[in-house]
């Protein structure tokens, strides 16, 4: 018997600690970051483009300023990461030949990462803090993560 | 004293649910809690049995009281 809690968590970061989340998280859905010099080529106009905002995020702004992004793609899919005008976080993605309503549904699949992702570091941390010890860690199929912690 | 546990699972999403083993008492409340304010927004808690069973350090210290 037990205490069960469910938490959606709120994105609170910097700009690295995004950078950091988004890499890990675009990776295990195959997507590999492109370097600034590749970045000059788009992807076809004629394709199909959508945008989402993540609301419960604020990157908070650092002496780096604007202009902050990171380039993913997979075949043919780009997903541009940023920090939109009001600080949230900004997805768009395009291309891949996909429809507007198949590209927001993977858009919606890679947000989903990052925020575990985030998830996972923070509570890895504060973890740590707290001396607690993580003994068991596994990673279903479904890409649940599932952490068993002991305080001693 | 009885083993704490916390298993915690984040989906897909980044949906995390945090469920305590082993931890009687308002105290099993303050490992989620303290999770819940450092990820956002807690969405919803069960509160079972154990959450009512009195912790056995506590259990003594009463009988102690009864007997003077």
């Amino acid at each position: 018997m037990s205490t069960v809690m469910v938490i959606t968590p709120i994105i609170i970061a910097n700009w690295p600690a995004i950078t950091a989340a988004v890499a890990a998280a675009v990776g295990t859905m195959g997507f590999a970051a492109l370097q600034e010099t590749e970045v000059t080529s788009r992807v076809g106009t004629a394709t199909a483009r959508e945008e989402i905002d993540l609301e419960d995020s604020e990157i908070l702004q650092t002496t780096a300023g604007t202009g902050e992004e990171i380039v993913v793609e997979r075949d043919g899919i780009r997903a541009i990461f940023s920090r939109d005008a009001r600080g949230q976080l900004k997805l768009c993605i395009e291309g891949g030949g996909l429809s507007k309503s198949q590209l927001r549904k993977l858009g919606e699949e890679l947000i989903g990462r990052v925020t575990q992702q985030y998830a996972y570091h923070r509570i890895v941390t504060e973890l740590k803090e707290r001396n607690m010890t993580i003994v068991d860690e596994q990673i279903t199929q479904d890409q649940t993560v599932k952490i068993r912690v002991r305080n001693w | 004293m009885a083993q704490e546990e916390l298993e915690i699972t984040i989906d897909a999403q980044g949906r995390v649910q945090v469920r305590t083993i082993g931890i009687k008492g308002a105290r099993c409340l303050d490992y989620a809690e303290a999770l819940a304010r450092i990820l956002g927004r807690e969405e919803s808690r069960q509160l079972t049995s154990e959450y009512y069973e009195v912790e056995q350090t506590t259990r003594s210290h009463i009988d102690v009281k009864q007997r003077r």
